[in-house]
């Protein structure tokens, strides 16, 4: 055995880690299948809409957990790529511009160009500035909106006109519980499927190597500004996926979805179920929102219990929820 | 004219009071305290409650104190056990810590505006060049230029300042000269805090308290801090006096745009300058 | 190869505040050559490697690489340009299985030669390690296998045996040696170990506090009194 195989067999877990792409397609269709099923069999509309908004927020989280995932860097300031994606459609519909087909492909489009944009300037910032500078960037297009009251409503917010069918769908069937959770359920399998394929190709191990030392990435041959901004870029995209998504459900915004409290909740479900699974964002955020939920008649003190519960994940649990679970489950089959 | 000059002065030199307990913060531990701001927005509201009772100067004293005092709690029971973690770690747990404090303010003194009285004694003008000008906002300015000095006297002459100022310039040299980090880091979070408390209660007259105003002010330091090459006091002190100006500047010519400014000022200059006005290479 | 050289720094000067690491160093290594480059601590050893690898900021003068100049290029065009180099400090990506960074590396090479590399530095056992798991000895081989990945044309290394025992570096030292031989590589090599010094050089190059001392074959730098004293003390 030449020294060549020995390190392809020394190698070899390593990459029977990474999972098919059937295996994985297989997972998805599975996943959307057992979320109409789910859909069916639930019959309360209450927990069907906290399920959907769940949802919807989790897809939110992913974006931004992908990003500290890829990039190693934590955004204080996604809800501004969310918030543009709601209003690209409201103020596109109100002044009946475009069709909402149109303005739903915009809604995607220019949050991403400008996740690119700022991407180029913000990248290169290191680790606690970017949180920083995300920070200021979300709340500079969140007092925007509020003062720009002509254009957007300010504080009052704006009724989105949605006309009577969106891709030929009845526009009714977004804001119904049930057949919005499996479309949005549906679109989370997708979004993680996706970003986990990314993750596992070259580009994406190239990120994580950038991630772990950014100067031995240059020095072994690599520009690394453009793999980060492509990362913020791509993360932007799903957080403006799910803008749009809150969009078709809620047909209203108001200044609140740009807000940092959202960036930080996103953010707060992300590290509660552990931002180094693709998953573990999104389950962070059912967790959340049925934490939010259970706390009933101590909602006011909401804010407090989940700013606690953030501390002691990161002290106690710095790999979440999710992360331990995984840990758990690798243990229970014998893995580790 | 000279009277905006001056507005622009009390809101740069509020800012700078906040913004340096970051710097100083951030110089000796390379870590950002999102909960600054929440320390600001106490300071604010205590303030509030003691000069009901003790008047404006106890208030002022008060909170000072009290801040400087939960700020030594902070270094001691959350930043020096995170000192050897990623800083991220710390951003995470001072956010936690930023949103319980705000619960807490919410809870003790209610989510409505409070006003908090400007005291009787600098209620009047004072007349400049001609000009009228309100007299607490003169004393304003001359705290703020007063902490402004006395800091770098300070930093400049006492021996944790020496450590300070050479931590900031470079901290894996500093950290290899066998100070006492923890002794001194007590020292600068509880200098820093009761800055952030001394500042929250002395622009207390001039806003309304919300327990949102923390946040606020905590994004406006981020940016003067940002903007002048973190853990940068000069860098700090020329983005602080020049976001005053331009703020007020902003407020009176393009109102609808104002917030925008700050923020637009911050991107060019990091175009321009990706490590901020001050900021050495990395 | 205009000039005929492989790597040529001409005049370079480097300041920190008011402090020159580099007085006005000029260095030229013949394709081929392994060039030591001592001095003591301070001398601006690393320095010189900082501005020759494209690591460092607000230099003056040129470097040259095959005769290009290639003062403007940043760090990575330079490294896909065929100049490699290994860190003082351990600088491998800890989070990542040894094959899987060589391989992020061998992607941005014209020759991925992963599992060459492995046998040729005894990595192929450690594969699926994780870097951080990995010994100290074993970190600065696979540093050393970071840079030599995809067979560049010259390397920059800096003090690739620090941190050793003496067997561990001299068995390093001739690997190198042989290595470099085979692959034709041009080397300027900084190490603080004398005995591999003069045992791999070809010609030794001297600083001292930012200036050039002296230049030579290992006999004639054994034969200047300056370089005994300032450097070498009476271990050789
Ligand atoms: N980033 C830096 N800032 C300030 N001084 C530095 C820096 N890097 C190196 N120096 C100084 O430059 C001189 C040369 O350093 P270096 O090139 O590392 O020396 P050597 O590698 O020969 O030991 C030393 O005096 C060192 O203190
Ligand atoms: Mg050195």
């Amino acid at each position: 055995m030449t020294a060549g195989d020995a390190a392809l067999e020394e190698a070899a877990p390593v990459r029977a880690r990474r999972a098919s792409p059937v295996v994985a397609a297989a997972l998805a269709a599975a996943a959307i299948v057992l979320g109409g099923v789910f859909a069916g069999a639930v019959q309360s509309t209450l927990l069907m809409t906290l399920l959907t908004q769940a949802i919807i927020t989790a897809i939110l989280a992913t974006g931004v957990g992908f990003l500290i995932r890829q990039n190693g860097v934590v955004s204080f300031g996604h809800a501004a790529f969310y918030g543009m994606a709601c209003y690209t459609i409201a103020l596109a519909m109100r002044h009946g511009v475009m069709p909402i087909e149109a303005a739903i492909l915009l809604a995607l489009v220019l949050p991403t160009a400008l996740a690119f944009a700022l991407g180029l300037v913000i990248v290169r910032i290191p680790g606690v500035a970017f949180s920083m500078l995300t920070l200021a960037v979300g709340q500079a297009l969140y007092e925007f909106a509020t003062k720009a009251r002509h254009a957007t409503g300010g504080d009052d917010g704006l009724t989105v006109n949605l006309p009577a069918r969106v891709f030929g769908v009845s526009t009714s069937l977004f804001q119904d519980p049930h057949a919005m959770f499996v479309v949005s359920w549906a679109v989370l399998a997708l979004v993680v499927l996706a970003l986990a394929a990314v993750a596992a190709s070259p580009f994406g191990r190239l990120t994580a190597a950038i991630r772990e030392n950014e100067e031995r990435a240059r020095f072994i041959g690599y520009a690394t500004v453009l793999p980060r901004v492509l990362v913020l870029t791509l993360s932007a995209f799903v957080v403006a996926i799910a803008g749009v998504l809150f969009t078709l459900y809620n047909a209203f915004v108001s200044p609140d979805v740009l807000h940092w409290s959202l960036s930080g909740s996103a953010l707060i479900m992300a590290i509660i179920g552990g931002p180094r699974l693709i998953w573990g964002p999104a389950f962070g955020a059912i967790i959340f929102f049925f934490a939010k939920d259970m706390a009933g008649d101590v909602t006011e003190h909401w804010q407090a219990i989940i700013g606690v519960i953030l501390i002691v994940v990161m002290l106690l649990l710095p790999v979440g929820l999710g992360g331990a679970l995984a840990r758990l489950w690798r243990r229970g089959a014998g893995h580790g | 004219m000279l009277v905006q000059v001056l507005n622009g002065l009390v809101y740069g030199g509020l800012l700078y009071i906040v913004s340096v307990g970051l710097v100083l913060i951030f110089g000796l531990r390379r870590i950002v305290n999102f909960a600054h701001g929440s320390l600001f927005m106490i300071g604010a509201y205590v303030g509030f409650s003691v000069a009901a009772m003790g008047g404006f100067w106890g208030a002022v004293l008060v909170a000072a104190l009290v801040l400087a005092l939960a700020g030594a709690l902070l270094d001691v029971t959350v930043l020096r056990p995170l000192q050897r973690e990623d800083p991220i770690v710390t951003v995470l747990v001072t956010f936690g810590l930023l949103l319980v404090l705000e619960n807490f303010a919410q809870f003790v003194w209610g989510k409505d505006f409070l006003k908090m009285p400007v005291p009787a004694m600098l209620s009047g003008s004072v007349s400049i060049f001609g000009e009228s000008f309100p007299a607490y906002r003169l004393l304003v300015i001359a705290v703020a230029a007063a902490v402004a000095l006395g800091l770098s006297v300070w930093l400049r002459v006492s021996r944790i300042g020496l450590y300070v100022r050479a931590s900031s310039a470079d901290p894996l040299t500093t950290a290899m000269q066998g100070v006492n980090t923890d002794r001194v880091s007590v020292v600068v979070v509880a200098l820093g805090a009761g800055l952030a408390g001394l500042s929250g209660t002395i622009s207390a007259p001039l806003l309304a308290l919300s327990p949102s105003m923390g946040s606020y002010i905590l994004i406006e330091s981020f940016i003067v801090v940002v903007v002048g090459g973190l853990g940068s006091f000069v860098g700090a002190f020329v983005a602080a006096m020049v976001i005053g100006q331009v703020h007020n500047f902003g407020l009176v010519y393009v109102p609808w745009a104002a917030t925008m400014i700050p923020f637009l000022l911050m991107v060019a200059v990091l175009i321009w300058r990706p490590t901020g006005i001050a900021g050495s290479h990395v | 190869m205009a000039d005929g050289f492989a790597i040529e720094g001409i005049d370079i000067t480097r300041s920190f505040g008011g402090f020159f690491a580099l007085k006005g160093i000029s260095i030229a290594v013949p394709p081929g050559e392994i060039r030591g480059l001592i001095g003591p601590n301070g001398a601006g050893k690393s320095t010189l490697i900082d501005v020759l690898s494209g690591r460092a900021d607000r230099w003056t003068g040129t470097v040259r690489m095959f005769g290009d100049d290639i003062g403007a290029l940043p760090a990575h065009q330079r490294r896909r340009a065929g100049l490699a180099r290994s860190f003082q400090r351990t600088n491998v990506f800890a989070d990542l299985t040894v094959v899987d960074q060589l391989e992020i590396a061998a992607r941005a090479a014209e020759t991925p030669n992963v599992e060459e590399i492995m046998a040729e530095l005894s990595l192929t056992a450690l594969a699926g390690k994780r870097a951080a798991d990995i010994s100290y000895g074993d970190q600065r081989r696979l540093d050393l296998a970071l840079a030599l990945i995809g067979r560049p044309r010259i390397l920059l290394l800096d003090e690739p045996a620090a941190g050793l025992s003496i067997g561990e570096s001299l068995e390093l030292a001739h690997n190198l040696k042989d290595l470099v031989a085979r692959w034709k590589v041009t080397v300027l090599l900084v190490e603080h170990d004398m005995e591999v010094v003069f045992s791999i050089c070809d010609r030794i190059t001297v600083l001292h506090l930012g200036e050039l001392l002296a230049e030579g074959t290992p006999d004639e730098i054994r034969g200047i009194p300056e370089v005994v004293t300032a450097y070498l003390g009476s271990s050789v």
